[in-house]
């Protein structure tokens, strides 16, 4: 447990230097590295810790997104109040379109989320008056007080990334992030001992949702615009690659698979247009490889550094060691 | 709205009912045997699209070029998928359900800029051979002959399936390995083989499929994304590893499309996920699949 905070403090006093010595183009990176690590991170809420895939989580996460542009191009809502209700309103879509998800497990559950992803991605794409369609919105300014440099605005998504991780942590660690972990290893028997499945894997889900509306709520301001294609089902498998890039089995694991695979799509576009060929390689040779993922290396290899203590480590069969 | 434009609408439906059909049997029949959502399969029939052009323009002077070529694209996308089978998805078929996806998205992925490397980001066009340029008359309503080409196609092909599965015996273990790979492996069948045959079949069947969409317009990169989703949305609607299954979906899928498109274009794709997402929830199996499979 000491080496987890000792590991997650070392990561945070880097993203608090690192943006004082690079250059001004490395703290977009940086920033971007956040945003999407929040949202990989929420997404490992239903896939590492529920043990379910979905392939649809882009839709909340575009939610979040057009949240925050519409309040704040057409109502004039000052982006600070729009974070919550980003969160609010990807948690009640969560709530409505995952109160069906739940009811299925495995490739099903895949399909259907995936399925919302994409009705939620054409609703926004066609409805051009409300949403601008396949145009998005421009213009989403972040407020004056963040001005225009790239610093305040990266120091702003840290500030609001740690909380949301801190909070993903607490929830995780909690009883009922507990019961997460007992629905993933085995759901008959958790229902059995009187838990109801269904409603605890829908809150789940809306968690996992409202976090990533609020990864979501921060891309907008930071790209000053939003596109339907942020929700579609290309969008979705990002966090996907970065979780299992980082490490499903970690907490931090999505977190640093943004990282690295922000950093390498950052500096792989620089000189060629062909990233999703070379991501695509990078994926097949992390899934054949290393299936523990970049920090599933770093505990196998060096496993002083990252020992766990928490006592709920389970070997999944094929000798992995899951959290 | 006349009846013959109505008439108009119900083929140009059947006839993407007919190209969705051959895209998502092979989709169907390989998640039905080996349990692997295969996200390359709109990659490998975008690729028979391409192969099919070059076949035409190698041929071009032959009157039989344009009838070849969509055969030749067929077996072309099957070397690259048995090439695929071989190399990547034999050892992905333990492993578990995300690292599944994960490879054969990624193969997608590869795919699809394999595709722009080879033949480059211009859109290309098949010319399509002079009895099929005319437009035939049906009932009044005007129609593209090439369409009656697709549809006739599409049902040879359907049919050939339908034998294939119902009276050789490739195609009982076929049937018999949807069911249950443990049994058919205990009773002596090399699964290994079948595994590779069945993913050869699907991608011949994507390559076919890409070959005889070619013509209808011109060939574009990213094509393939829109399809692989609603090929998705067919197989979940008619159920997985069934063909007639497959053969409901499309039709329900490409005459929902054309129907939507004349009275409510924005909504066509939305419909067409709520419809899905209805199946999957009532009947998570689809309408012909069997509740039995685990």
């Amino acid at each position: 447990m000491k080496n987890k905070y000792f590991f997650a403090t070392i990561l945070f006093m880097l993203a608090v230097v690192l943006p004082f010595i690079v250059p001004v183009f490395w703290v977009h990176v940086l920033t971007e590295i956040l945003i999407l690590g929040l949202f990989a991170a929420s997404f490992n809420m239903i896939f590492g810790y529920m043990g379910q895939l979905t392939f649809g989580h882009a839709a909340y996460y575009g939610i979040g997104a057009y949240t925050t542009g519409l309040l704040m191009v057409k109502a004039n809502v000052p982006m600070l109040a729009t974070l919550p209700l980003s969160m609010l309103s990807a948690g009640l879509c969560a709530a409505l379109l995952g109160y069906f998800c739940v009811k299925l497990r495995g490739i099903y559950f895949a399909i259907l989320t995936m399925a919302f992803g994409q009705l939620v991605y054409y609703i926004i794409f066609q409805w051009y008056s409300f949403t601008g369609g396949d145009n998005g919105l421009q213009g989403i300014v972040p407020p004056e007080f963040l001005g225009k440099a790239a610093n305040p605005y990266y120091f702003f998504t840290l500030i609001v990334v740690t909380i949301g991780m801190i909070a993903l942590w607490i929830i995780s660690e909690s009883p009922f992030g507990y019961t997460m972990r007992a629905i993933r290893d085995n759901a008959e028997r958790t229902e059995f001992i009187g838990i109801n499945v269904q409603r605890y894997m829908l809150l789940n889900f809306i968690i996992a949702a409202m976090f990533a509306g609020l990864a979501g709520a921060l891309w907008g301001p930071f790209n000053r615009s939003v596109a339907p294609d942020l929700t579609n089902w290309m969008h979705s498998g990002i966090p996907v690659f970065m979780t299992v890039m980082g490490g499903p089995f970690s907490f931090l694991g999505p977190l640093v698979g943004s990282a690295i695979y922000t950093f390498l799509m950052a500096t792989v576009t620089s000189f060629t247009e062909y990233w999703p060929l070379v991501s695509g390689v990078i994926i097949i040779l992390v899934v054949l490889l290393m299936p523990g993922g970049f920090l599933g290396l770093i505990d196998e290899k060096f496993p002083f550094l990252m020992r766990r203590g928490n006592g709920t480590g389970k070997t999944d069969g094929q000798g992995r060691q899951e959290r | 709205m006349d009846i013959t434009s109505l008439f108009t609408q119900f083929l140009s439906g059947l006839t993407y009912g007919t190209i969705l059909f051959l895209v998502a049997a092979g989709l169907s029949l390989i998640f039905g045997v080996m349990n692997i959502l295969n996200f390359a399969h709109a990659a490998l029939w975008l690729m028979g699209a391409y192969f099919s052009y070059t076949f035409w323009n190698l041929m071009q002077e032959h009157s039989f070029a344009f009838w070849l070529s969509i055969p030749l694209a067929g077996f072309a996308a099957a070397a690259v998928g048995w090439l695929m089978e071989v190399v990547l998805i034999k050892r992905i078929y333990k492993r578990e359900l995300y690292e599944q996806l994960l490879i054969t998205y990624s193969v997608a992925l590869i795919l699809s800029d394999t595709i722009k490397l080879t033949w480059g980001v211009t859109n290309k066009l098949i010319v399509r051979p002079e009895m099929l340029r005319k437009p035939v008359f049906i009932f009044g309503a005007p129609l593209d002959s090439y369409f009656i080409f697709v549809i006739l196609a599409g049902a040879a092909v359907a049919i050939g399936l339908w034998w294939f599965l119902k009276y050789t015996r490739y195609g009982h273990i076929v049937k018999a390995a949807v069911y249950s790979r443990e049994m058919v492996g205990a009773l002596g069948i090399p699964i290994p083989q079948i595994d590779t045959w069945v993913f050869t079949l699907g991608i011949f069947l994507a390559g076919f499929a890409g070959g005889i969409q070619a013509p209808i317009g011109s060939i574009t990169l990213g094509m393939d994304t829109a399809i692989i989703i609603q090929a998705f949305c067919v197989v979940v609607i008619g159920g997985f590893g069934s063909l007639m299954g497959t053969l409901v979906g499309s039709l329900i899928v490409g005459e929902v499309l054309s129907f939507t498109i004349l009275f409510w274009p924005e909504g066509a794709m939305v419909l067409i996920f709520v419809i899905t997402a209805a199946i999957l929830i009532v009947r998570p199996w689809g309408l012909f699949g069997t509740p039995m499979r685990t």
